[in-house]
């Protein structure tokens, strides 16, 4: 019996080789379905990283040595008579950066999807502490001699655990429902400050962030529009930590307050309507509420709050946003853009006085504190134009006006004296304006040649200055309200020598220039921008690709200041000038050298600069710094090469087997923990203790292989 | 017995291989993946351009979805490009509305062939965005007749932003960034490129966008830090910085583009020579100012004035 099986077995098969060798349509079909039918893939295998990678491994769930599992899942499965399709993704399920996707989807009609993320953030720096508590909502730090706490190394970190949950129903023809939830759990620890003194503390982190999106999409040939709701909240498991120092005196005890919960709710449209068929109107509508008002965890402490003081914050902030929008093209040469929008952020809470230490008026024998409510309503509006000229060339022109419009909160009646805000440290301007003219000439759709040119202009400036309760602080212009002039070219070139060959250079480069007045001398001064960069790609032949890429990137900021009288160090004033240069080269090559093997390399090289002169010059007695401070501060290199071969041998048409060696070094010198004379930094000086070190050099490789196999 | 069963196989397979051929030869040509595309694929077959037969394994070859169209739906009749090609000989004419890089299409022609379907939802805008007014195709970013299309892989979409934003890409490799070269997020989770926000972004503007992942820098506060409920992006650089937390610029320096007053806080940079607590020490070093202001995206203490409305606690 079992000979006479195999043997039909046999004839069977032959009479389909022979068949589809005589019926090219039998083979025909099958290539043909192999192009066009969804395929799904499973790869597994295992890696080794060779040591440690402190800075590089933040995010990708390998910072640390040792095995890990490389596990990907890709399942596409498609009923081709009712279109419905049923998806499986998984994405490093061997490491703590997993991730998956499922989706079941009767294409136009019916579908949903479950989705979950992980993506941890690992500090890169040692800790080694005697702090108490870490996780928690009391935090111990470490006392000094007897009162001292054992000191280990601790490792910090969040992860977050993304979940995502979606909906989607065709309503009848061009009307589509669709409903998304989104889960974010993020748990961990964050380095802190104990505020009260410069001190280590740890923030325990415990929230949940919730996202509900639910929309009406109408997509009609004229006219469309959507409309929905989106709801979003934010709850924190924890709202105050309670520090103190071993064997401190009890001011010593300071409240450390955390985010509250808090939510917003908004609703929106938008829509779009084609007029002509070269005329088309857009529309957008908003509207959000958001409050926090979880009761005030410090107004239940004895003797941390004002008595009169509110118990919740009733916190509101209204956002309307408005913008009209128009595109035209009247000729078949010219196009045109203009848009008008309207953003008003409104905060309603109400002020109130949360805090005073001292009787009496505020202004003079007391210290008050008041909440600080703030509004600003942002009006845009842009014009632009583009002409095309003969020769595929094409010149655009427009212009982007700006005005901000804040509610300066000053404190509430007696706090402030003469127009002064007691309450604010840096002055204010109510008003600001800014008008950007653009212009550029490109050139595209070109054979071999495609480029553009463009210079952008701005100006910006405001209303008077609303003063601050100093001198010195009110000598300041700040970055983000002072006068401001902008000049930004761009060019860009793409260029094809060959069918094989092409190559694409950048360059930019944008300078600020701030403006400065005698009553008002400080601030950002300047600030530069360059960057060049030429990307190339070659195609040896069908087999062999080469592609490569160098960017340079330089950043300046000129930076003007004083310096009050500090201990032994003179008054002064300081002329910052802030370097930043990076530089990346990358090179990748791939190619076949069978029909079996395919190999590959790709290497990044990047280096970034910072450079921190300072000059300081003195304006009365004393010395250029305090005792026991050195500057200026070092400059910081960061060096990183990456290594990355590849090779992948076809066992079979549907399975292969591929192997990954990376080499990876970082190198810093950066200074930020350490002391002067390069040793690590220690927090206090007989207290605390707490030491960070950063790993300066770190040298890793890899080694791993898969097996993948595609399967329909 | 085994002969005879073999030549009767090869017999039987030759006669059907005959029929099947007398068959195929009278028949009209048959549609390879889209309903009307043999209008198309009697050229562009798996012999001459396998890649095109692709679309098959993706939403667009889906042909039970009655909203699907055909070749010509998005690459118009193209009538001289058929009779070209009917003749022979010469390169025929391009399709009336053709994608590659080279294609004398123009982009808002190209464009309308996917809007006629995709106008819809997050794309109302795309007209008025400043990928649209760039001449910014679909094609450019998107490919279609492939199941993988690079720019809507979380893995694989900066190659395609990467194209033309040569600064992000080299900020987003630097020390202290999102998790966007790790592939846990992509340059789509903060923004709509089809879409006409300020910077493109996802939602109306820089904050809104941040507190979508860091909703607790939301508030509002009872002690709010007013550049931090205006724009992110005064302090941070979200691409990428040389300075931990995304820092444009490193303590004391970017603390002092605002703050001048006496006392510690216009302290020049320097570094401590050794163990201290002194505030004039610290604004550079660690966490640098904010080694004491470590609530700078707000407070809601109500612990003495020194300390609350300053953001130390």
């Amino acid at each position: 019996m079992i000979t006479i099986k195999l043997h039909t077995f046999r004839v069977a098969l032959l009479t389909a080789g022979v068949a589809s060798m005589f019926d090219p349509a039998l083979a025909q079909d099958a290539t043909i379905a192999e192009l066009t039918k969804p395929a799904s893939s499973v790869s597994a295998g295992i890696g080794y990283w060779t040591d440690d990678r402190r800075q590089q491994g933040i995010y990708d769930g390998m910072r640390d040595r040792g095995p890990y599992g490389l596990l990907d899942l890709d399942v596409v499965k498609r009923d081709d008579a009712t279109g419905t399709w049923l998806t499986f993704s998984g994405r490093n399920l061997g490491l703590t950066t997993r991730e998956f996707r499922g989706e079941w989807l009767r294409q136009g009609d019916i579908g949903a999807f479950i989705e979950y993320s992980r993506i941890p953030r690992d500090n890169p720096y040692i800790v080694n502490t005697g702090l108490q508590g870490i996780g928690s909502d009391r935090l111990i730090v470490s006392g000094a001699g007897a009162t001292a706490f054992g000191f280990g190394n601790i490792d910090l970190g969040t992860v977050r655990d993304v979940a995502n949950l979606g909906f989607f129903k065709h309503l009848m023809p061009g009307l589509n429902f669709r409903v998304n939830f989104k889960n974010d759990r993020k748990e961990g620890t964050r380095m802190w400050g104990r505020g009260g003194a410069p001190e280590f503390a740890v923030e325990p982190i415990d929230s949940t962030t919730r996202q509900l999106d639910a929309r009406l999409d109408y997509t009609g040939k004229v006219f469309q529009l959507s409309g929905g709701y989106y709801g979003s909240w934010y709850n924190n498991a924890y709202n105050l930590v309670n520090t103190t120092l071993n064997g401190g005196a009890a001011a010593t005890q300071y409240f450390l307050s955390l985010p509250l919960d808090n939510e917003a709710h908004q609703v929106y449209l938008d829509g779009g309507m084609n007029f002509t068929a070269s005329t088309r109107g857009t529309l957008k509508i908003q509207y959000t509420r958001a409050t926090q008002d979880e009761r005030l965890p410090t107004r239940d402490i004895a003797g941390l709050s004002l008595a009169t003081a509110p118990t919740n914050l009733d916190g509101q902030v209204d956002t309307t946003l408005v913008q009209l929008g128009l595109t035209s093209r009247p000729t078949s040469r010219l196009s045109l853009a203009a848009n008008l929008r309207y953003h008003d952020v409104r905060e309603k809470t109400p002020q109130a006085r949360y805090v005073q230490t001292g009787a009496g008026t505020c202004a003079t024998t007391a210290t008050c504190v008041d909440n600080t409510p703030l509004s600003f309503r942002t009006l845009t509006g842009k014009v632009e134009g583009t002409y095309r000229l003969p020769m595929q060339f094409s010149v655009i022109g427009g212009v982007d006006l700006r005005n901000q419009d804040r509610t300066i909160p000053v404190g509430a009646g007696s706090i402030n004296v003469a127009g002064v805000d007691r309450q604010r440290y840096v002055p204010f301007r109510a008003d600001i304006d800014e008008t950007t003219y653009r212009v550029q000439l490109r050139r595209s759709m070109s054979e071999t040649v495609n480029g553009s040119v463009a210079f952008l202009h701005s100006k910006r400036d405001g209303s008077a200055y609303s003063l601050t309760n100093e001198t010195e602080s009110d000598e300041i212009n700040p970055i983000h309200i002072a006068d401001r002039k902008r000049n930004k070219w761009r060019a860009s070139l793409d260029w094809m020598p060959a069918e094989q060959l092409s190559f694409q250079f950048n360059i930019e480069d944008a300078r600020d220039k701030y403006g400065t007045s005698a009553a008002r001398p400080y601030g950002l001064r300047d600030g530069d921008a360059v960057l060049y960069s030429v990307d190339a790609n070659y195609a040896l032949n069908d087999k062999w690709q080469v592609n490569a890429y160098y960017s340079h990137d330089k950043t300046k900021a000129t930076q003007f200041g004083q310096r009050a009288t500090t201990g032994t160090a003179a008054p002064a004033e300081k002329l910052a000038q802030l370097e930043d240069v990076g530089n990346a080269f990358g090179v990748g090559v791939q190619g076949r050298t069978s029909e079996r093997l395919r190999i590959g390399m790709d290497l990044q090289w990047i280096r970034n600069e910072s450079k921190y002169p300072e000059t300081i010059t003195l304006t009365g007695a004393g010395t250029v710094f305090p005792a026991g401070i050195t500057g200026p501060l070092p400059e910081i290199d960061n060096k990183l090469i990456r290594l990355k071969l590849f090779a992948a041998y076809a066992l079979q048409k549907s399975s292969e087997l591929r192997f990954d060696v990376i080499h990876e070094r970082w190198e810093t010198n950066d200074w930020t923990w350490q002391f002067a004379n390069g040793t690590p930094f220690v927090y206090g000086t007989a207290t605390d203790g707490t030491m960070v070190l950063a790993d300066p050099k770190q040298t890793s490789n890899f080694v791993g292989v898969r097996y993948i196999h595609r399967f329909r | 017995m085994k002969v005879v069963r073999i030549v009767a196989a090869m017999a039987t397979c030759m006669l059907a291989a005959l029929a099947t051929s007398a068959a195929t030869a009278a028949s009209a040509p048959k549609d390879l993946v889209l309903k009307g595309d043999a209008k198309c694929t009697t050229c562009h077959d798996e012999g001459d351009s396998p890649r095109v037969l692709e679309i098959g394994k993706t939403r667009h070859g889906t042909i039970a979805d009655r909203r699907v169209g055909t070749c010509t739906s998005c690459h118009g009749e193209s009538d001289k490009h058929i009779a070209d090609a009917e003749k022979g000989g010469k390169k025929p004419a391009p399709p009336d509305v053709a994608f590659g890089p080279k294609a004398p299409t123009p982009v808002n022609a190209r464009n309308g062939a996917c809007l006629s379907c995709h106008q819809g939802g997050t794309r109302i805008h795309w007209q008025s965005s400043t990928h649209a007014a760039r001449d910014v195709a679909c094609s450019s970013c998107h490919q279609i007749h492939t199941a993988h299309d690079k720019a809507r892989d979380r893995y694989t979409q900066t190659e395609t932003c990467f194209k033309c934003h040569k600064e992000q890409r080299a900020q987003i490799n630097r020390p202290s960034h999102h998790p966007v070269v790790e592939g846990k997020m992509s340059c789509s989770s903060c923004h709509n490129v089809h879409g006409d926000n300020p910077k493109q972004l996802a939602r109306a503007s820089v904050n809104e966008t941040c507190f979508s992942c860091h909703m607790e820098k939301r508030g509002p506060f009872v002690h709010n830090h007013q550049p931090v409920q205006e724009d992110c992006g005064i302090c941070h650089n979200p691409h990428g910085t040389t300075i931990a937390n995304l820092l444009k610029s490193r303590p004391p320096f970017l603390c002092q583009e605002c703050h001048s007053h006496t006392s510690h806080p216009s302290q020049a940079s320097g570094l401590p020579t050794a163990r201290t607590t002194g505030t004039t020490a610290l604004g550079s070093v660690a966490r640098g100012c904010l080694n004491c202001h470590t609530n700078i995206h707000g407070s809601n203490s109500t612990q003495n004035s020194a300390t609350a409305g300053r953001f130390r606690r």
